[in-house]
């Protein structure tokens, strides 16, 4: 249960990572928190020649409140997050989603940036933060992209992620103040890899209303104009049938699966209609 | 090698050690402080966790070197600390700890819970506990020990500290150190192992039942008899499996060969031998085998039968594969069924795909190309390929039914 030798680099800003990753090539691994890769790492299913640990980069770690949102650097924990020292522009999903991942020793140390790009269809960030419909910023040596964070995720564990590419920071938009979001994961452990995921975001001054199915096992199913489904996001207007459809032309062919996410889904908007 | 600083338990401690040393082995081994368990070493069980700048980790996942400069406090740095002491009254009086082993990780989390919640109920107390694991299942002593410690400090006038009094932001442990870096360890690529024999040749005995098994099907466009003459081509049938390299074929059906694939940062390459057995009457086969990945020591047994009959649509042949296997080792530790799974559709995807090519090239299809070896199923471009079938599929069906 140790990871094979590899050698370690500490950079002290994003400039010096990037050269390292270019420097290295595909035998270099970044690693943050080290809560999703560690496990990995040790039980050898990840074999890298070097591990660039970027935690100490001071710009991964700030955030930047603005009127339309937040950005978020890429190494800010779910602990910060949790514990209110990220302002959360969301109504409260940020800190809710936050308090409800693995554990609080696992918390302390996982970064929202490292949890997106470890790409797991199980996790939460990926589900909650389609539903908010925020957004990734990766450096490159051509410069800065910004994507959608459901187009950051490619399939299980495959993240948009080119070639000596890091992703600096995530972008939350702002709720406008009749939004309600509702958000429900069902894991038979608490912490364990949740089974199926629902999340939904109704933001009428915004003239949003997203909704979607996460824990897929592949990318998460993102509906961006989701009336059909949700209606305005009450109880009452659910479509369960259209959810199952839906999931089924997705291609998750199993009964009891689609099943799962429909309650999930169906949940998460009856959270939402009480928030 | 790379020199670690920590202070630990308010002593600052310097060692060289290699930068894989995670932080429990490195206090364990070379500052002698044993008091950090460790159980599972990935991060589920809870026994490692300590004090990382004040605030609980995990001690087996968290790298030495990437904590240098940080304040380490583990179970024998809290002997005078106050909460741990009422924990431990509270533990002895209330039964909380028999083997001891999840011990000191249950009062490093312990403590973190008195400190940092107001008033938890029961529920929300072992819902905060939960990562901490006794296999003695000795929770109902845990959870009662912390309710009567939190119980008393709040009637004591003593308010929790939401956040655990943390005011920086990112990992704990983090952020304390300069630039630094550990050259490489020499020979640091070890050369590939030879495969190990394989106890018996298929290694898969007759009434053997797999732990999962599912089922992929696909549709050909040429009749049932091409697509089964086919099937019985093991050289065609491997140069369609992307990522697949046959060493040898032996006699009686028996294959010697490898699977490469790749998840994320997830590469196995798994070699083994399989035995083959068809039926022409019922246009049926199997293949039967064990592999071994070395890299991740994991294991795997599998059986995969497959149907091929004209389909019911009346056009083109379907093929039905139910796959059935068995995975141990690191591997399985880690690997859920969905994630195989997902990784199976895509395989069978890319065959099928494969499988069409080179039977339209073969029959003399207009503008068929001559068919090319499948490369391993790696990462993006085939993701994107299926994700695109799943989306135009999706589209065709919400735009049909409207």
């Amino acid at each position: 249960m140790k990871p094979v030798d590899f050698a370690y680099a500490r950079p002290m800003d994003v400039t010096a990572a990037l050269s390292l990753l270019a420097e290295a090539g595909p035998s270099a691994k970044v690693i943050a928190g080290s809560q999703s890769l560690g496990p990995m790492l040790n039980l050898r299913l990840v074999q890298p020649g070097l591990v660039i640990d970027i935690t100490h980069i001071a710009e991964l770690r700030l955030v930047e409140e603005r009127p339309d949102g937040i950005s978020i650097g890429a190494c800010i924990t779910h602990a910060d997050i949790e514990d209110g020292r990220v302002p959360d522009v969301a109504a409260g999903a940020l800190r809710d989603v936050a308090h409800g991942i693995a554990y609080r020793a696992v918390r302390n140390r996982g970064t929202i940036g490292g949890s997106l790009t470890h790409a797991d269809p199980s996790a939460d960030w990926i589900t909650m933060l389609a539903a908010l419909g925020a957004s990734v910023t990766l450096r490159g040596a051509a410069g800065l992209r910004t994507i959608p964070v459901e187009d950051y995720m490619l399939g299980a564990l495959e993240a948009d992620l080119r070639p000596g590419e890091l992703l600096v920071s995530v972008t939350v938009p702002r709720l406008g103040r009749a939004a309600r979001w509702g958000y429900y994961k069902l894991c038979r452990k608490t912490g364990e890899f949740a089974h199926a995921i629902g999340a939904c975001v109704v933001d009428p001054e915004r003239g949003v209303c997203r909704a979607v199915i996460g824990a897929t096992e592949a990318r998460p199913i993102v509906v961006a104009d989701a009336r059909h489904l949700i209606g305005d996001g009450t109880q009452e207007q659910f479509d369960g049938p259209a959810v199952d459809e839906l999931a089924r032309a997705s291609g998750m062919e199993d009964a009891i699966v689609r099943q799962t996410h429909v309650v999930a889904l169906r949940r998460a908007v009856a959270g939402a209609a009480h928030r | 090698m790379s020199r670690v600083s920590l202070r630990v338990n308010g002593r600052v401690r310097d060692a060289e050690v290699a930068p894989r040393t995670h932080l429990a082995d490195l206090l364990r081994e070379t500052h002698n402080l044993t008091g950090t368990h460790i159980g599972c070493e990935h991060g589920v069980c809870g026994a490692c966790t300590l004090l990382l700048d004040g605030m609980p980790a995990r001690a087996c996942i968290t790298f030495a070197a990437a904590c240098e400069g940080a304040e380490v406090t583990t179970i024998e740095g809290l002997d005078d600390d106050e909460i741990a002491r009422e924990l431990r009254a509270a533990f002895t009086a209330r039964h909380a700890l028999q083997c001891g082993y999840c011990t000191p990780g249950m009062i490093v989390s312990a403590r973190d819970v008195v400190l940092r919640m107001a008033a938890p109920d029961e529920h929300a107390i072992r819902v905060a506990m939960s990562g901490n694991l006794c296999r003695c299942t000795g929770y109902v002593g845990i959870v009662r020990a912390i309710q009567a410690v939190i119980a008393d400090r709040r009637a004591r006038g003593i308010a929790a500290i939401p956040g655990g009094g943390r005011d920086r932001l990112g990992p704990a442990g983090a952020g304390h150190a300069g630039a630094a870096s550990a050259p490489p360890p020499a020979a640091s690529v070890p050369a590939a192992a030879p495969l190990a024999a394989l106890p018996d040749a298929a290694g898969v005995p007759p009434g053997w039942t797999p732990q999962v098994t599912f089922r992929q099907s696909f549709v050909s466009a040429h009749p049932a008899e091409a697509v089964w003459t086919f099937l019985g081509r093991i050289e065609e049938v491997a140069a369609c499996l992307p990522g697949a390299t046959l060493d040898r074929i032996g006699p009686d059906g028996r294959v010697d060969g490898r699977i490469r694939a790749k998840i994320g940062p997830v590469a196995a390459e798994f070699g083994g031998t399989a035995h083959i057995a068809r039926d022409g009457q019922t246009r049926t086969g199997t293949i039967a085998g064990t592999g071994r990945d070395v890299r991740s020591n994991s294991m795997t047994r599998g059986r995969i039968t497959y149907a091929v009959a004209p389909d019911p649509s009346g056009a083109g042949t379907r093929v039905d594969v139910d796959i059935g296997y068995t995975l141990t080792g690191m591997l399985a530790q880690f690997g859920r069924p969905g994630l195989v799974q997902d990784l199976a559709a895509r395989l069978a995807a890319a065959f099928a795909q494969n499988l069409e090519g080179r039977l339209s090239h073969a029959q003399g299809v207009d503008g068929a190309p001559p068919p090319a070896p499948a490369r391993p199923l790696d990462a993006g471009a085939l993701i994107v390929a299926v994700l695109v079938g799943r989306l135009k599929r999706a589209l065709r069906r919400l735009l049909g039914r409207s």
